[in-house]
C-alpha cells in the first residue's frame, strides 16, 4: 500500500468509528510549510474510553501491526502507539493519545475539517499557529525546520503571533521562537 | 555571485537565496497541493531507498529489499526518538 492509501484507510476507519482525531506530524506541517518526505502517518487521537484509541488500533489490525507497548514522550509524558504497515513499502502509523495537557487540549479544540483532494475526503487539521507551537515545543532538528518553514511560508504577519508567543512563553520556548524568526531571510 | 570561499557572507547569501525560492514556490501552492507534495515525496523517497537496498544486497528480490528498508526505517526512527521517547514513565513522587 502507498502512504496515501494507508492514510486514507486510517482516516476512514477513525471516521467510521467516530473516534475524534487530527492529523499531525509531517503531513500537518507540510500543509502549511514546505513538504518533506516522511515514512509516517501521525494522528493525535482522543483517549475517550468509548471513542478511543484502542478501538481504532483494533480496527486497523488488518493493515497495521501495532507494538504491544506504548512509548512516552519525555516532554509531556503523553503516550504514543507505533505501528508498522503489514504490506510493502514499510510505512509507520503513529497514534498519539490526546492527554491532559493544556496546549494539546487547545490545539485539538481548534482543529478544522478540510477537504483534501488527494485523499478525496475531508481531514481534520490543526491550525498553522498550533503546528508552529507544537514543533517549537518538541525542538528536534526536523521540528525546528518544520516550524521555520511554516512561519516563512505563512508569514508572521498573517499568523496570530500573540497566540504563538503566549504558548511559547508557557512552554519556555520563547528563545527558540525568536531564533527562528531571526533566521528567516527577507522574503 | 561572489566566490563562496572568498566572500564571508557568500555562503549564507546562497543559502538564503535557495531557501527564499523554496518558500516562494510553497506560497504559490494551495494547502491541498502542499499536502499532495508530502505524499508524492514520501513515495519517491521510499522507492529510492528500496533501489538503494536492492543495490546494496545485490539482489532483485523486492521483498528482500523492503526488509532492509524496514530495518533502516527502524534505525532512523530510533535515532530520531532517542531521548524523546521512552518505554517507561518515571514514578511521580
Amino acid at each position: 500500500m502507498t502512504l496515501l492509501e494507508i492514510a486514507c484507510a486510517v482516516f476512514d476507519r477513525a471516521e467510521k468509528l467516530e473516534v475524534p482525531h487530527m492529523v499531525v506530524g509531517a503531513i500537518a506541517s507540510g500543509a502549511y510549510g514546505i513538504a518533506r518526505a516522511t515514512r509516517d502517518v501521525d494522528l493525535l487521537v482522543s483517549i475517550d474510553p468509548i471513542l478511543g484509541i484502542r478501538r481504532l488500533m483494533d480496527d486497523l489490525g488488518d493493515l497495521v501491526a501495532f507494538e504491544h507497548q506504548a512509548q512516552f514522550d519525555t516532554i509531556t509524558w503523553g503516550r504514543r502507539w507505533v505501528g508498522r504497515s503489514n504490506s510493502s513499502p514499510p510505512f509507520t502509523v503513529e497514534l498519539f493519545e490526546l492527554q491532559d495537557d493544556p496546549f494539546c487540549a487547545s490545539e485539538f479544540s481548534r482543529r478544522g475539517l478540510r477537504f483534501v483532494p488527494i485523499l478525496n475526503r475531508e481531514a481534520w487539521l490543526p491550525t498553522a499557529e498550533d503546528v508552529v507551537i507544537q514543533k517549537i515545543r518538541w525542538g528536534r532538528g526536523k521540528d525546528i525546520e518544520d516550524a521555520r518553514n511554516v512561519l516563512a511560508v505563512q508569514g508572521p504577519e498573517t499568523l496570530d503571533m500573540a497566540y504563538i508567543e503566549n504558548w511559547c512563553a508557557a512552554h519556555e520556548t520563547t528563545q527558540r521562537l525568536e531564533d527562528i524568526l531571526a533566521s528567516l531571510p527577507p522574503l | 555571485m561572489a566566490n563562496l570561499y572568498d566572500h564571508p557572507t557568500a555562503l549564507k547569501d546562497l543559502q538564503d537565496s535557495i531557501y527564499r525560492e523554496k518558500v516562494i514556490r510553497a506560497r504559490a501552492m494551495t494547502l491541498e497541493q502542499r499536502i499532495a507534495d508530502v505524499f508524492e515525496m514520501a513515495e519517491v523517497s521510499i522507492h529510492m531507498a528500496h533501489a538503494g537496498a536492492l543495490h546494496q544486497l545485490a539482489t532483485s528480490d523486492p521483498d528482500e529489499g523492503w526488509r532492509l528498508v524496514a530495518k533502516w526505517n527502524d534505525r532512523l526512527k530510533r535515532a530520531e526518538d532517542y531521548r524523546f521517547f521512552v518505554t517507561e514513565r518515571p514514578e511521580v513522587s
